[in-house]
């Protein structure tokens, strides 16, 4: 993927952009909005990574300008303010997701792995499907190995979120904020004990596991086999 | 402007009885001079006249002795077409010589006698009883029927002078008192709805140059230089939250960085246990600018209309795994349907940190109850219950202080910001949040936190 970096802390971009660029991605990176404005216009890059804090054009009116432009590529928002309104904000400018500085490398990624792979959602699937354990979207089923698994309303709404990133990480936040729309860090490990409950009902039992823990980063379910 | 009673310890109330009262002292000392105008003058001038009557009788008594005062008198009646003289001259021995009243009056000198006439009506008359030289008596009197007539009429001018003035006084009073009372009111609006955190609102300037408007203005301008203040205070905040968690991030990366560089071993155990230090440090001063923007009731943009019950319910469904790790049960008694009206992030926020405590607190194998009901003085009421120790009532208030830990706690996790942040939150919305013993008298007491939350605007 081509990503654009707009962020004029150096220190922050060099670790961003080593880090994007070990995981296959190509880096273009902009230390000012201005700079940025005018790359982004340029078109071809699959994410725009935008601070909100910038020198001569901010974030915000960054990505606004580039919205009245046409230009769809996905944004997501790096802020080092605590703002209790900055999502809403980020999101009302244009913005697709939204990360509070400080963030661990691993949360940027799988956030922007997410974003670029969004609109290959849209296409309609009925059945989601990783190893033998298989959600039946229309008959609103799930089943490993051909027996039937009952899921509780969120637990089908945390399962359906991994599997349809199937191999790609989910971290905390992410699950937070999609299944139970927290946008906020609860100091109980509330995810945790939703994912081993998830991981009793459809792990156990069964010779492969198939919902993994990434240590530092979140969850992925994927078949090793 | 108060209801019922509050209506008068007004000042409106108040400057609305000086001002009949100040009218109706105008009114008694316009009716006093009036008085003495009309009733008196012409009281004093039947005296004149009688004391002139007297005064020639007398004369015509020293010139031709008591047969000339009898003639005079009898003259004097004669030409009196108006009926309004009276006299009687007596003899010595008390018999009548001549004049129209039958008996002298009791005493010498001026008094008021009532005269029955020959008709039957009494007439009131004003006389002077006078001794003539060689024991003969005197007197002259005049009718006063006309002055007390004219007194009566006074008296009732009086009577509806004052009536008008008291009502005239009263609408006057009702009339100014309702201009100030609409201007102060419009004052009370604007400053209870800045009180209410809508810093942008102004007091309304008529525009006529009197007291009021320069009352506003001035409270006006100083509501300008609050909203400075606190523009400037957000972007001091704004500044130390970027200027100190842009190091911190530069710190959080460096570790990670070696956490990854390290591989699998105890370096690696090492790094991580640092990075979540750092990331405690972090999410602590956070918070910490949360519930400052919180109460500077800055986030008010983000209101809206939301389902308050699917956040209750979403809260509870997310604790009941970790209650369940304690052993506890956790009951939901949330009514369906129950509209909120705020910032969903921050209300959502606000249950989940109550329903933390509880789980946290509350007595491993107990139970946790989430309810949410409308309140039966409207609103809605949110009430998250457990049965552990409780919170002593002398320490209720200062558990909602930043950092403020009770002994009991110290032992389990926590930040001490949670019940401050729920403070800010409901402080911004317009709730109140109460903390009381779940079970009073038992040695468990428990802790019910209720938050009542109004009803959202129409």
């Amino acid at each position: 993927m081509r990503i654009l970096l707009v962020e004029d802390d150096s220190e922050t971009a060099a670790y961003v952009r080593r880090g994007l660029i070990e995981a296959g991605h190509t880096v273009d990176h902009a230390a000012d909005g201005q700079e940025g404005l005018f790359l982004a216009s340029g078109g071809g890059h699959d994410v725009l990574v935008v601070d909100r804090m910038l020198p001569k054009l901010d974030g915000l009116s960054l990505v606004r300008a580039l919205r009245a432009a046409g230009v769809t590529a996905p944004a997501i928002f790096l802020t080092a303010r605590a703002g209790v309104g900055d999502r809403v904000e980020g999101l009302d400018a244009g913005g697709d997701d939204y990360l509070a500085k400080p963030f661990a490398f691993a949360e940027l990624l799988a956030r922007v792995n997410a974003l670029a792979r969004r609109p290959r959602l849209q296409q309609e699937t009925t059945l989601l499907r990783v190893g033998d354990l298989e959600m039946d979207l229309l008959r609103h089923t799930v089943s490993r190995a051909g027996q039937r698994i009952t899921l509780q309303p969120r637990e089908w709404r945390l399962l359906e979120f991994l599997m349809r990133r199937k191999g790609e990480v989910a971290t905390r936040t992410m699950l937070l904020e999609a299944v139970w729309d927290f946008h906020f860090d609860p100091m109980t490990s509330v995810v945790e004990t939703h994912i081993s409950r998830l991981r009793s009902k459809i792990d156990k039992g069964f010779d492969r596991p198939l919902i993994h823990t990434v240590r530092g980063a979140g969850y992925v379910v994927r078949d090793d086999g | 402007m108060g209801e019922g009673g509050g209506f008068t310890r007004t000042t409106t109330f108040r400057l609305t009885l000086l001002h009949l009262a100040l009218t109706l002292a105008g009114t008694v000392l316009l009716g006093a001079i009036a008085w003495w105008a009309t009733v008196g003058f012409a009281a004093r001038q039947a005296s004149e006249e009688v004391a002139r009557g007297m005064g020639v009788l007398g004369q015509s008594a020293a010139l031709s002795g008591l047969r000339g005062v009898a003639l005079s008198i009898e003259a004097r009646l004669a030409a009196d077409r108006a009926g309004v003289e009276y006299y009687l001259l007596a003899a010595p021995d008390g018999q009548r010589l001549a004049g129209n009243l039958a008996t002298a009056p009791p005493e010498m000198g001026w008094q008021t006698i009532e005269v029955r006439e020959a008709s039957g009506a009494t007439v009131p008359v004003i006389a002077l009883r006078a001794a003539l030289s060689g024991g003969a008596t005197l007197v002259v009197g005049r009718d006063l029927s006309a002055v007390r007539a004219l007194e009566s009429r006074l008296l009732g001018a009086a009577g509806w002078v004052a009536f008008g003035a008291i009502v005239i006084g009263l609408a006057g009073g009702y009339l100014i008192g309702r201009g100030i009372a609409r201007r102060t009111a419009a004052m009370d609006r604007a400053l209870a709805a800045v009180a209410a955190g809508d810093l942008a609102r102004r007091l309304p300037v008529a525009g006529r140059g009197d007291e009021f408007d320069t009352l506003s203005a001035r409270i006006n301008a100083m509501l300008d230089r609050l909203g400075e203040v606190m523009a400037a205070l957000r972007s001091v905040t704004d500044d130390i939250a970027h200027d100190m968690r842009t190091p911190l991030t530069r710190l959080r990366q460096r570790l990670e960085e070696v956490r990854r560089a390290a591989g699998e071993g105890e370096a690696a155990k090492a790094a991580a246990a640092a990075e979540a230090e750092c990331d405690a440090i972090l999410e602590l001063f956070a918070a910490l600018l949360r519930i400052a923007q919180v109460e500077a009731g800055a986030q008010r943009s983000a209101f809206g209309r939301f389902d308050l019950s699917g956040v209750a319910e979403a809260v509870a469904e997310v604790y009941a795994p970790a209650a369940e790790e304690r052993g506890q049960t956790l009951e939901a008694e949330i009514v369906p349907g129950i509209e909120g009206f705020g910032d969903r992030a921050l209300i959502t926020q606000l249950i989940a940190n109550l329903a933390e405590n509880a789980v946290r607190h509350g007595r491993e194998g107990g139970a946790v109850r989430i309810a949410l009901s409308p309140a039966a003085a409207g609103g809605v009421e949110l009430s998250v219950t457990d049965d552990g120790p409780g919170i002593p009532e002398a320490e209720r208030e200062r558990v909602f202080r930043r950092f403020h830990r009770l002994d009991s706690a110290r032992a389990t996790p926590g930040s001490g910001l949670g019940l401050a942040l729920v403070r800010a939150v409901a402080g911004l919305h317009g709730m109140a949040v109460t903390l009381e013993d779940a079970a009073p008298g038992s040695d468990m007491p428990g802790l019910v936190a209720r938050v009542f939350i109004p009803p959202p605007p129409a």
